[in-house]
């Protein structure tokens, strides 16, 4: 027989290294008189979309076009120290290192600028189409290859995070900022003579601080639960005596495209006032819920609690078995 | 909030053409002149002196040489935060899948073949797999005198006192797996001598800064001399932070002179790099008659295996999540990591915080059924808002839009159907 059941979870995850470990990110950015701008930062893009966030972030402050910023992540002798990619920090820090980076970049434009156009201040001046414009008349404009001389200007920011070390006796502290916060619902089916359980549907509801880049947030929910489901349905390494017996993608089963339900995103925006742009961390939160709201959607359908993962279809039968046995009434808190 | 222009758009991803047009090059893609290629020899037991013969292995055609722990030039060792793995192990192994040497001939057939002519003898060793069972006094040490690497507390309030103001409390002990990160691309890489005399290693990492000192440091050259150029990169998920292959293709090209490949199976990416720590979890959560959460204690035992890597920051990050995003104010927290002769655990998507809600989360629903309350309402009831304090005693100040999250799913996929 088939069974329906919902379920939810609801989670929070710290971003960083947090702690009050100095959690840092460089940047470097250039430009040339040409308008072109490369930025340099050994923020690895690990297929996050780390390139794309910060290329975006620094085209936004420039007034610039992607296709005008080149993103130079791949080399220690060029590219400063931006941490690792991890902690879903990489938006968050090297984000803010970028802004920093870019904006800084945008003043000196801006000061070259008023001297150029023979302003008496720098203020209410804009960029747009490589050009510093006035706002207030716009037809006082100067291009950027007239500010730029032979030698390309050049800057580097760094961005440190904020945290404080937990008290070693009580944990007291402020260990992680920001914070992203998530709830995810599920309905599965439980096909109760093979044990088998069908994700049929989520609802994935993801804080974000703002969306930098909606389309790569629903890129990282629908991967998230992929790995969500089978941390909950499938994976284990099968240790005996410290030896890997699940070593083959042939026995340790992970999730395919086929085991994926359709699934609804819903973007929640609160910009975070330390965040580029108010964004945030998302890489791991959109794992966390997935798995929990798993396993409270299969008690939900079949009235058995699992304490233990992954909720196998063997685990399932035999549980099912064993209330048979029983004759369990199913009440999960009287059990 | 400020309009902008190209951020919050769905630009698309600027490395996204060449991947999918399978132009981008991965570390396994790159082939040089006259290269050498690696193999790595793993131990067999979990615990054990080794003793370890290469005479034969090198008498092999189109072996180069075979490098053992004798051979690490600087320090033979690594590791992300403290210095506990070896290159290549010299007396003893800890683990099945210890590095024990690595052979470097002409053809990836003769270095297979030269492995096979190694010999290791084994000394077996007591060897312990259940993280409570190693935290005994009298259990086989992995390291050092105790294989308690870290305990993280956390008190808040007065749990005992908490605990009597309950209208219904649950007890529950929860067990998650050791899982992979099963990204997509095996650890593969090349090193060589550049033109300027410096060591380059183009291997996929997370963070190649942090590798260019470890890899100087194990050769023992100033951190100028190293140059990590990291490829496209198959995934992570926090796999690729603990050196992997790095440092033997580095003092491969360093000794040989010549460049160094190694490419890594599926089945030997498996015991490479670090898993998700398993936790035990105790969970004992009370709420008023209410629906009010009042008190909460968890002991949480993090496996770590036979290295440290990211064990103190992962159990502690647990730890800090344990409570899940609810204001508790009675909390007492004990998180652990502990040393054994498993695969060691590290990094992976979620670190800690990814294996406490499997408890907080089944808690938050078995406490509501008991109150016969809707598991939506429920978590509602009790969870952070904008000013809500955390077990740590930090405040949260701004931007916790946790509410519109559970009422969003509440609406889509509960309430708006029933």
């Amino acid at each position: 027989m088939k069974k329906r059941g919902k379920g939810m979870a609801a989670a929070f995850y710290g971003t960083g290294y947090g702690n009050g470990f100095p959690d840092v990110s460089t940047a470097k950015v250039q430009m040339n008189n040409r308008g072109q701008v490369s930025v340099c930062i050994g923020a690895t893009e690990v297929g996050q979309g780390a390139k794309t966030i910060l290329t975006q972030i620094a085209a936004e402050v420039l007034g610039l076009e992607m296709k005008d910023i080149r993103l130079l992540c791949e080399d220690t002798d060029t590219s400063p120290d931006a941490g690792t990619a991890a902690a879903s920090r990489q938006t968050y820090n090297s984000g803010n290192a970028v802004k920093k980076a870019a904006e800084a970049l945008k003043n000196i434009l801006l000061e070259r600028a008023q001297k150029h156009l023979e302003l008496p201040s720098a203020h209410g001046l804009a960029v747009e189409d490589r050009q510093v414009y006035l706002k207030a008349y716009p037809k006082k404009r100067v291009h950027f290859r007239e500010l730029v001389g032979e030698e390309p200007i050049r800057v580097e920011a760094s961005f440190v995070a904020q945290t404080t070390p937990v008290d070693e006796e009580t944990g007291a502290g402020a260990p992680y900022w920001p914070y992203t916060f998530c709830c995810y619902g599920v309905e599965v089916e439980v096909d109760t003579e093979t044990g088998i359980v069908e994700v049929v549907r989520g609802v994935c509801a993801q804080d974000v601080g703002r969306a930098i880049n909606p389309e790569l947030i629903e890129g990282q929910i629908d991967g998230g639960f992929a790995m969500g489901l089978g941390y909950g349905l499938m994976e284990d390494l099968h240790l005996v005596q410290g030896e890997i017996k699940h070593n083959r993608f042939a026995n340790y089963l992970i999730p395919t495209a086929l085991d994926m339900p359709e699934l609804e995103k819903m973007i929640i925006e609160d910009p975070e006032s330390t965040g580029p742009f108010g964004a945030k961390g998302i890489g791991e939160p959109v794992m966390i819920p997935v798995a929990p709201a798993i396993l409270n959607a299969i008690y939900d359908a079949i009235g058995i609690r699992f304490y233990e993962i992954p909720v196998t279809p063997e685990k399932i039968l035999a549980a099912i078995r064993k209330r048979k046995k029983e004759g369990n009434c199913g009440n999960d808190f009287e059990r | 909030m400020e309009p902008l222009n190209i951020v919050g758009n769905r630009v698309i991803r600027v490395d996204g053409r060449a991947k999918v047009k399978g132009e981008a090059l991965y570390p396994q893609d790159i082939y040089l002149e006259g290269m050498l290629y690696g193999k790595t020899l793993r131990s067999e037991k979990p615990h054990a002196y080794i003793q370890v013969e290469i005479e034969e292995g090198e008498k092999t055609p189109g072996v180069v040489k075979i490098l053992t722990a004798k051979d690490v030039t600087g320090q033979n060792h690594h590791g992300v935060l403290f210095k506990d793995h070896e290159v290549l192990c010299s007396e003893r192994v800890r683990r099945i899948g210890d590095p024990i040497a690595f052979v470097i001939a002409t053809s990836e057939k003769a270095a297979c073949e030269g492995l096979a002519k190694i010999k290791v003898r084994y000394t077996e060793l007591p060897a312990v797999f259940d993280p409570v069972e190693a935290i005994a006094k009298d259990a086989p040490k992995i390291h050092g005198e105790s294989n308690i690497i870290y305990h993280y507390r956390c008190r808040k309030g007065n749990v005992e006192e908490g605990f009597k103001n309950c209208h219904v409390i649950v007890e529950r002990e929860y067990k998650t797996s050791m899982v992979d990160h099963a990204f997509l691309q095996p650890e593969a890489g090349v090193a060589y001598w550049d033109q300027e005399g410096n060591i380059v290693v183009c291997a996929a990492t997370q963070y190649p800064h942090f590798d260019q000192l470890e890899v100087a440091e194990a050769l023992g050259l100033p951190k100028e001399k190293v140059k990590i150029i990291n490829p496209a990169v198959g995934g992570a998920f926090g796999g690729r932070e603990d050196i992997t292959l790095q440092i033997h293709l580095a003092l491969g090209a360093y000794l040989t002179g010549k460049a160094v490949k190694a490419v890594y199976s599926r089945e030997e990416s498996f015991y490479a790099h670090a898993k998700r720590h398993p936790i035990i979890m105790r969970y004992k959560t009370g709420a008023s008659k209410e629906g009010k959460l009042l008190a909460m204690e968890a002991t949480l035992i993090g496996d770590t295996g036979a290295y440290a890597s990211w064990a103190v920051n992962v159990m502690r990050k647990a730890g800090v999540h344990a409570t899940g995003p609810y204001e508790i104010p009675n909390v007492k927290i004990d998180s652990y990591a502990v040393y054994t002769n498993n695969p060691f655990c590290g990094a992976m998507r979620g670190f800690g915080a990814t294996q406490v809600p499997i408890a907080s989360e089944q808690q938050m629903d078995i406490l509501a059924q008991a109150l016969g309350m809707d598991p939506v309402r429920f978590r509602l009831f009790n969870c952070f808002r904008v000013g809500s304090e955390t077990a740590n005693g930090q405040i949260l100040h701004e931007s916790v839009p946790l509410e519109r999250c559970i009422e969003a799913v509440g609406q889509r996929l509960f309430h708006g159907l029933r």
